[in-house]
Formats: C-alpha cells, structure tokens, sequence
C-alpha cells in the first residue's frame, strides 16, 4: 500500500463511502459484477494476494449456498427447473441469489479495504475536531486496549503462581478468569481517574490548543477526491434516470448495452478500478525509482 | 446562563434535524429506489439513530473523569471481546454495557454499548453490521441504565434477566440486518429461517450474558460505586 497510504483520509474516505454507496444501490448484474471484481482485486493489493486466496477460500462457498438456498424462500420467475417439495425451483430464482451475495460479497471486501486503508489514527484524524469528546475517548479506548491486554497476562500469571487454574473443573476455570478480569477492572478503573488528572494539569480541553496533524492536503489529494465525487455523482444521477433498470421477476430483463447504461458502466469501472491504477501506478514508480539508484 | 440556554437550543435543534432525517431518508428509499433498497436505507437510518445520543453527549458537560472512565468500561468489554473469541458467541460485551448503564447511567451505557462496537470491529473487520451492532448494543446500555440508574442498588435478578432480554433482542435485531442484506427486501420467511439457522447463537448470547453477569455484576457495580462516591463523578444526575 503505497499511494492509499499518503492519500489524504477525507479523500480515502469519500471513495471509500461512495463505493460502498454504488455497490448497494442496485441489483445490475453488470454493476454488481465490476464492484465485485474491483473490490477483490483491490483488496488482494492492500492485503496481499495470498490473503485473498485464504478469504476467497471462506466467501466463494458462501456465495454459493446462498445462490442455491434462494429458491427455498423465493418462487417466483418464469423458467421453472424442477420441482422441490411441490415448490417450483426457478432459474431466476438461482440467479437472483447468485447476484444478492455477489452484492454481499462486494460489500464485504469493499469493508475489509475500508478497514485496512482507514486505520484508527486516521479516522481519528478525520473527526477530531467535529466531535472532539468522541474521539478523545476513542483515542483513549484505543490506548487503552493493548495495555489492558498486557496487564491481563500479568495478572492471570501472578494468579497462577497463587494458584488460582488449580483444579481442572471448568466451573472453576470460569471462575477463576471472571476473578482476573475483577482486578484488571480495579487496577484500570484506579489508572484511568488518574490519567484524567493528569490530562487536566496538562491542560486538556483549555481554548487555543493546537494539535499536530500528519496530513496535507495536496494537489493529488484533490485530484483524487475531485476524480471520485464527478464519478459518484454521475453514477447515482444515472442510476437515478433508470439506466441501471434490471428485472429478475418474473422473467430476466436483457442487459441494456444503449448509450445511458453503458456509460453508467463505464464511470463505475473507472470508479471501481481506480484506486487500483493508482496503486500499481505508485508501486512502477517506486521501482522506476529505485532501479535508477 | 445565557450561553447554556444558547446551547440547550442548539441541541435540540440538530435532534429535531436527526428525527427529519430518518423519515426523510426512509421516503427517499420509497421515492427513488421504489421500496426496494431495505438494506442501504436501513444502515443509514441506523447510523442516524446513533447521532441524536452522540450530540448529547458531545454538547454536555461531562468531565474528564467521567471520559476516561467510560473509556476503561468500553476498553474493558473489547478486550473481553478479545479475550474469549475463540468461543463465538461467549462475550462479556452485552453484560459489561448493561453494568455500566446501571452504574453510569443511560447515556454512558449508550456510549460504552455502541463504542465498543466500533472499536472492536476495528480488530474484528468493520462492516455494514456495525452501524447494527452499534445502535443494538448502545440501545441495550440505554434502556439498561433507564431501568437501573435511579434505584439504590440494582437486583441481580433482574439484571440476569436484563442480560438474557438483551442476549435475545441483540439476535433479533442482527437478524433483521441479515434478512435486508441478502434480499434488498424483507421476507418474513426469509427472517424466521434466519432466526431459527441463529437459535444456537441466541441461546448463547443470553446464556453467556447471564453468566457474566452473575459473575460480575456484584464486585463490579461496587467498584464503580466505590470510583462514583471517591471522584464525584457521575452524581450530578442522580
């Protein structure tokens, strides 16, 4: 991840939510296919694509029982296949399920890319000053977690060593990690009053304080956002004037190829493949870069 | 004086602008995506019905403590949530939020409840779940802090029973989501087979939220008792 890297957060999150926003917007075969498509082909960028195979391995099935377990709810459609329990199974029906999970799944991975671009400290960046108390307590949650962790362990081995884990009944076993998780409460709920004391000497919350941001908004920042918000909105206008009209009930529609709906998808391609292109864009510059040394 | 009533205004003006919202965006859904878009309208409608809570909090007066404080009990339940995730679930976060509404109050409940929805799916994968789990787990510490804040001393009867109504209602309400992602729409055959493919993880949830409950609820209501009456904090509204 070398370019969502340095992209200014409020223009990661706008393409993030836009994308999110067309993924669910309509039931287009063609749509939900390119988000899809985008979707995992950029996660296997930012996560690597081993990681991908491993989590293709867990959605793939999924997507399948869902595709055939569709019919069991749903009979509607023309082209009956066969019969099941005297309910009509419909090849509309399949196809249907086949396309509400590939939504689904697109959702899925759109997410998994939000959260591996849009860490905590950018979200916190994002919202600071909008909700200034929220996110301090978030900063602080999010401090506080690994510590607890941390103390968790000690605590649970200085019970050990007292012998507390003795007895190898699981009622005990319950009991004895409620009691480590009773004194981790005590030893934090002690600590966090006097971080708050702490944080008022320091002079939290007083008028004119400044804080240091990571981030500058720069020329490719508002290129990119600029790129995303023209696209999105060309989208959903699109959508709006039905040119991503698509029936599956009763019977199949045909995939309109006139000039409004292929223009739909060709501005949710470009919106959908973009982040990728940026992304390979940076990784040959990087190599250009370096092979120049 | 002036200033507090400016203020006073000021939030309920962008609490009445969330109640147009919701409708609004609900109308929306009926005009432009003919009824049929359930699933993008119900995560919008379900991050507003967040906003309303956030707003209070943001524009009240709570102090540092009390911040940090709340930050312990929402860290508390995510590192719990960490902690037993190898038993799916099994997780402390249902009971933590309905202890920490009893003790805090309503909206401190609120806030440990859909706080640790966002933080811990950081760790666990953000999704469109969790503007759900959010509003489900914060309405929890809600109505919990609601019922419990104002008595002396909760019964631990009844916080049991709030835990397993809540272990119930969490499975509920998810199950909602589940049913509107896959279809777009909703179908109550579709509905109750997913909440009988999700009866094992009900019984759990509420199983487990008793137990936690019994288990915690005693030494930690007097724990946070012991921090309420040593700091002063969370009293001016008792």
């Amino acid at each position: 991840m070398k370019y969502f890297d340095r992209l200014h957060p409020v223009s990661a999150l706008a393409y993030f939510l836009s994308m999110l926003l067309i993924a669910m917007l309509t039931m287009h075969p063609v749509i939900i296919s390119v988000c899809y498509l985008s979707g995992i082909i950029f996660c296997g960028m930012l996560t690597g694509y081993k990681n991908l195979l491993k989590s293709l391995a867990y959605s793939l099935p999924l997507t399948v029982i869902i595709a055939v377990t569709n019919p069991l709810f749903s009979h509607r459609g023309e082209t009956i296949l066969f019969f099941l329990n005297d309910n009509p199974v419909t090849q509309e029906s399949i196809l249907y399920g086949v396309f509400a999970s590939l939504m689904l799944m697109s959702v899925f991975y759109w997410c998994k890319n939000y959260s591996a671009v849009m860490t905590s400290d950018k979200f916190i960046y994002l919202f600071g000053r909008i909700i200034p108390k929220l996110s301090l307590v978030l900063s602080l949650i999010l401090a506080f977690i690994p510590k607890m962790k941390r103390k968790f362990r000690e605590i649970d081995e200085a019970q050990k060593a007292l012998g507390i884990y003795a007895s190898k009944s699981y009622v005990d076993k319950i009991r004895s990690k409620m009691r480590v998780l009773s004194i981790l409460l005590t030893d934090s709920l002690e600590n966090s009053v006097e971080t708050a004391d702490s944080m008022r000497a320091r002079g939290y919350g007083l008028k004119h304080r400044t804080s240091y941001a990571l981030y500058r908004f720069g020329l490719s920042d508002g290129l990119f956002l600029a790129a995303t918000l023209a696209l999105a909105a060309a989208d959903v206008v699109l959508i709006i004037f039905g040119a991503s009209s698509f029936n599956f009930y009763p019977a199949l529609s045909a995939v309109g190829f006139s000039a409004l709906p292929c223009a739909l998808y060709v501005c949710i391609a470009l919106l959908g493949f973009m982040s990728f292109f940026a992304e390979v864009k940076e990784n040959v510059l990087w190599r250009l870069l370096k092979s120049k040394i | 004086m002036k200033r507090n009533n400016i203020n006073k205004i000021k939030t309920a003006c962008v609490i009445c602008v969330v109640f147009i919202l919701i409708p609004l965006a609900v109308a929306l859904g009926v005009w432009i995506f003919k009824d049929r878009k359930y699933n993008l309208i119900s995560i919008i409608v379900a991050v507003l019905s967040c906003v309303p809570f956030f707003i209070r909090f943001e524009r009240g007066k709570s102090g540092v403590r009390e911040l940090t404080v709340i930050a312990v009990m929402t860290a508390f339940s995510v590192v719990g949530r960490l902690i037993f995730a190898p038993l799916p679930g099994f997780k402390p976060v249902t009971a933590v939020t309905v202890i920490s509404g009893a003790a805090l109050g309503p909206e401190a409940g609120f806030l440990v409840g859909s706080l640790t929805a966002v933080v811990s799916d950081f760790f666990f994968g953000q999704g469109p779940w969790t503007p759900f789990q959010m509003f489900s787990w914060g309405f929890l510490g809600f109505c919990s802090g609601l019922f419990f804040f104002k008595r002396k001393k909760p019964n631990l009867a009844l916080l049991c029973l709030a835990g397993a109504v809540g272990g119930v209602a969490f499975s509920l309400l998810m199950d909602i989501w589940t049913t509107l992602s896959l279809d777009g729409t909703f179908l109550w055959t579709r509905y109750a087979a997913n909440v009988a493919s999700s009866l094992p993880f009900m019984a759990i949830y509420a199983l487990s939220n008793v137990i936690f409950l019994l288990a915690l609820s005693k030494p930690f209501l007097s724990k946070l008792d012991r921090i309420k009456t040593k700091y002063a904090i969370f009293s001016e509204r008792k």
